[in-house]
């Protein structure tokens, strides 16, 4: 037997010969004629006649095309080649009816393009490892307290782990979060970074782009690495920026390193640019990270933790190794430590506390897409079926030709894999777009998080996959039951899934799944849809026009609070003189923006009987209720305020029916974090947070009597009021604040509309998408059910005939056509209706103020779907009805 | 493929290295009447199945061809042993040989008991 290099030596020549077949075709019967030319000679030198040697060589041989064709199989892979013909014979096939492929590889484009998308989404925040060295051995560490998880590590404990746990080759902490402002030239900047401990990047073992991590002794050095972002943007990626200096918030840094592009630090979604070590935390951070006694208290927890598992080591080990050291701290710390408990994360996971939710998302969100699929799919697999019974002549002669059934099913399938496979490639172009549109969605949130969701290669076998999948799904039924064809029926053209008395044919059964489905994805849609109109029509408590907005931060600039409220107040004196402005106001935080300050509050005099109410903690300065149009109930409003003036607060009627009941609380004095607060104020509710929250207690502190004790880490939104152009307005106010101080970063400069347009996101968000689905369901659904009725009343066009000859009016035949197709409707909704309530439960979350048995989105959407259908139904019904009786016997 | 057709396309390719050995170069044809003529007319070969067989061969190495002019001046593909197509006559002959002993003794005990 011949060896595996002369088996592949032969494969890969067969192979090749697939492109040089017209030449060895050629050579071979040059061959053959030789052949038959020398055994003729032979034949009439042992005394035959002409003819006689002729019939004897060719007999011989076994006849010319027997073996040309024997030779042929040989000469490449005959597989492949018969593929090929296949394929090309499919094209020329699909050529012919450009309407229905244009419909097919739409229906795929959109189905499989909506997976697509929804599936970036999931390989962006789920699936992709975090882009540093090996991420399996990367783990992100939390401490847990009774059941509550997912806190940061005090300082002392961070050290207990980093110096006692052995399954760990290193363990490294930081801060999580620092804004900071770049000088020097161009325009002063807002970036936010991470303090971190001098080991981060060993332990991350992150490739750098451009130099290195830190060295042991760096730790209250001046040192910085910038993210690949602030390289390219304000050193325009020149490659000796290595050791030059940035100017960061006011201090000379020099460059060590610069990370690569991908990496925006190990929270999946925070977006920070730059990292020094946690010595200068005292510089960097002062006033909003703990002070040097607090960093070394058990009591604060402010140090966030990662670490690498040694080699060999596993996450069980690891985590037994940590619950020692739990039951250890619990017993010699019992006051801080008490239900002390460790949780491991892969680094760069999705944040612990919302995973459950996110989780829920996307996979309601999958389950929609797929139906979208679905849908497509049995409206291809219909349109196809009807493609396929119109060729029923054509298998029955290839059929009477010898054909197997295999090859018949062969080529239909090669067929649906043209379309499914072209529908993936126009999908993935499709998902390229949506996914641009889902990375430009901003959340209103102070802190910069990174949402950027692309495609990559996982999304691409994706989308790959599914396509095979559909195109397998909807080809296999047609490509049995053509395959299966019956010869004499199939020559005479009759239809093998028309046959008439049969109700639960393939295709009703389609168009019955196909409407059930769109049942329960309208209803999703409906339902977000109203949900989004509830949310942007919910009464948020104060005016959102007239409004602008930007933030600075002095303090990352060096400023002391003192100087703050003084750089302020100058900024109120010339703002108010600028043309448009209507008047200014600060708060420490805008209204709407995700988060923000809380704490328990009681009333003073009167300890809390169970737990103590949370309230919403805001800093505000004089006018501003009156510049965002909260109503006053009582009381006044904050006037000038200092840090010596006993504390005074300005409380919203949620706070004063959570505390008070129907008391008064003017001149009442309240509890918060051991400050007391003397109310003298009420003013109507707003919402917080989010637009869809329930109205939450509020406190307001005066600005200017706060910003000492309790000074903001976000920085200080200025709001201006405005009559006219915003944007002109925008500018002078840029303009005044960098006359006061030039090198202040300005950030989130907008207007409140836009603001409240951005708080608007997730249910914005979900309506969008759902919304696009249910576009896209409904006019899947609409297109295949008006597709297959009237595709099966043509083919009973000549017994339409027959009623109309025999001389039944042309309104019953209309009414029998019609009836017939709203039966398959209604059984549809029957199956339907009751499957979406059900799916709808789960998505109750993610609704505002709209129940999930909305009862006006589950009445409309199936009186909608039922006139779609009775459209579909009727049009092609008044078009049998009219058909000429002659015409009709003649057909076919 | 089946396992029949290997077997004898097997043989058949034996005799093929074996003829263009004896002979040297040789178009289809000579090869064809020639395995007729040793076999003494036992063996009824169609012509036919000897091309596949000559492809096959000549794709994984053993033999080359090359087209020439016959004795009585035709054109014709003439079919020649490689070095490889020297070294597996060897070793098929070697099995060859190994295979009918195994199978002479074999039949031999079986008719015994």
């Amino acid at each position: 037997m011949s060896t595996p290099f002369n088996k592949l030596r032969a494969a890969v020549l067969r192979f090749s010969n697939i492109f040089r077949k017209r030449k060895l075709d050629r050579e071979l019967s040059d061959e053959l004629e030789s052949h038959l030319q020398l055994h003729i000679e032979d034949n009439l030198r042992a005394g035959m006649s002409l003819s006689a040697a002729r019939r004897n060589a060719v007999l011989k041989l076994g006849g010319v095309q027997r073996t040309t064709e024997a030779v042929r199989d040989s000469h490449s892979v005959a597989w492949l080649e018969s593929f090929l013909r296949d394929l090309r014979f499919g094209i020329r096939q699909l050529r012919k009816r450009p309407a229905f492929v244009l419909a097919a590889i739409l229906s795929f484009a959109l189905g499989i393009g909506a997976n697509a998308t929804i599936f970036s989404i999931v390989s962006s925040f789920v699936l992709r490892p975090a882009p540093v060295g090996n991420p399996n051995s990367l783990l992100s560490l939390h401490i847990s307290e009774g059941p509550t998880c997912c806190n940061h590590f005090s300082g002392p404990l961070f050290e207990d782990v980093r110096d006692t746990v052995q399954s760990f080759s290193g363990v490294a902490g930081y801060y999580e979060l620092v804004p900071a402002s770049i000088g020097g030239q161009g325009e002063p900047e807002r970036v936010w970074g991470q303090l971190t401990s001098t080991n981060y990047f060993d332990v991350a073992q992150l490739g750098m782009t451009l130099g290195r991590g830190f060295t042991r002794d760096e730790d209250h050095r001046p040192v910085i690495v910038i993210g690949n972002r602030i390289w390219r943007r304000r050193f325009n990626s020149a490659p000796n920026v290595i050791g030059k200096t940035l100017l960061l918030s006011g201090r000379p840094y020099t460059i060590v390193g610069v990370t690569p592009p991908a990496f925006h630090g190990l929270d999946l979604i925070l977006d920070t640019q730059f990292w020094v070590p946690l010595g200068n935390i005292d510089q960097l951070a002062d006033q909003i990270a703990p002070k040097p006694s607090d960093r070394a208290a058990r009591e604060y927890h402010w140090l966030a933790a990662i670490a690498r598992l040694k080699p060999g080591f596993t996450r069980e080990q690891a985590a037994a190794e940590l619950n020692i050291l739990a039951a250890n701290s619990a017993a010699a710390h019992p006051q801080f430590e008490k239900n002390l408990g460790f949780k491991i994360y892969s680094a760069n996971s999705l944040p612990p506390r919302d995973r459950a939710a996110i989780v829920l998302f996307l996979t309601a969100l999958s389950v929609v897409a797929l139906l979208v699929l679905c849908i497509a799919c049995a409206n291809v697999t219909n349109l196809f079926l009807s493609h396929a019974a119109a060729r029923q002549a054509e298998m029955g002669v290839r059929i009477s030709l010898g054909a197997s059934k295999f090859r018949l099913l062969r080529q239909i399938l090669t067929e649906s894999m043209i379309l499914s496979l072209s529908g993936g490639v126009l999908a993935v172009l499709l998902s390229f777009w949506a996914t641009k549109g889902l990375s430009s969605f901003r959340p209103p949130v102070p802190v910069p998080l990174d949402l950027t969701v692309s495609l990559d290669w996982r999304v691409l076998v994706y989308a790959f996959t599914l396509s095979i999948f559909a195109g397998l799904l909807f080809g296999f039924a047609p490509a049995w039951t053509a395959s299966h064809a019956n010869m004499s029926t199939a020559l005479k053209g009759e239809e093998l899934l028309a046959r008439a008395g049969r109700f639960f044919t393939l295709r009703n059964t389609l168009v019955v799944a196909q409407v059930a489905m769109s049942v329960i994805l309208l209803c999703a849609t409906g339902l977000f849809l109203r949900s989004l109109k509830n949310a942007s029509t919910t009464d948020i408590g104060f005016r959102t026009t007239g409004t602008l907005t930007m933030s600075v931060d002095p303090r990352v600039h060096g400023y002391t609070p003192e100087r703050i409220v003084q750089f302020l107040d100058q900024l109120r004196e010339r703002t108010a003189a600028l043309p448009g402005s209507t008047g200014t106001a600060y708060t420490d935080i805008a209204p709407l923006s995700m988060g923000g300050r809380s704490d328990g509050f009681s009333r003073v005099g009167r300890p809390a009987s169970g737990s103590v109410p949370i309230v919403d903690l805001y800093m505000v300065s004089p006018g501003y209720f009156d510049l965002l149009g909260i109503p006053r109930v009582s009381g006044r409003d904050f006037s000038n305020e200092t840090p010596a003036s006993p504390r005074v607060a300005i409380v919203n009627e949620r706070f004063v029916e959570t505390l008070f009941g129907k008391d008064n609380p003017i001149g009442q004095q309240v509890n918060g974090a051991g400050v007391i607060y003397e109310i003298i104020g009420v003013v109507k509710n707003t919402k917080s947070r989010t637009v869809g929250e329930e109205t939450r207690p509020v406190l307001f502190r005066a600005l200017s009597q706060t910003i000492t004790s309790d000074p903001s880490g976000m920085g200080y939104s200025i709001l201006v009021g405005y009559a006219g152009d915003p944007s002109a307005l925008s500018l002078l106010v840029r303009d005044q604040i960098h006359s006061l101080d030039p090198s202040l970063a300005i950030y989130n400069a907008q207007t409140m509309s836009d603001h409240l347009r951005e708080a608007l996101f997730l249910p914005r968000l979900a309506g969008i998408l759902f919304g696009m689905f249910g576009f896209l369901g409904l006019l899947l659904a609409a297109i295949g059910l008006y597709g297959v009725l009237s595709y099966s009343v043509s083919r009973r066009t000549r017994e339409i005939g027959i009623h109309l000859a025999l001389g039944a009016p042309a309104d019953r035949v209309r009414r029998l056509v019609v009836r017939q197709g709203m039966t398959l409707v209604a059984i549809a909704m029957f199956i339907g209706v009751p499957a979406a309530l059900a799916a709808t439960k789960i998505s109750t979350s993610f609704l505002y103020g709209v129940q999930p048995h909305d009862l006006p989105t589950f009445i409309a959407v199936p009186l909608f779907l039922m006139a779609v259908a009775l459209i579909a139904c009727y049009l092609p019904a008044r078009r049998a009805s009219k058909v000429d009786p002659m015409v009709a016997l003649r057909y076919e | 493929m089946g396992e029949k057709k290997d077997v004898l396309q097997g043989t058949l390719a034996l005799m093929i290295l074996k003829t263009l050995e004896a002979l040297g170069p040789l178009h289809g044809y000579g090869i064809a009447r020639r395995i007729e003529q040793t076999s003494g007319d036992l063996l009824s070969l169609n012509y036919g199945t000897l091309y596949p067989a000559l492809l096959k061969l000549e794709q994984e190495g053993f033999i080359a061809s090359e087209w020439g002019v016959s004795d009585n001046n035709r054109k014709a593909k003439f079919y020649k042993l490689t070095r490889a197509g020297h070294r597996q006559l060897e070793k098929e002959t070697r099995d060859w040989h190994e295979t009918t002993a195994i199978l002479a003794r074999f039949l031999k005990t079986e008719e015994r008991s």
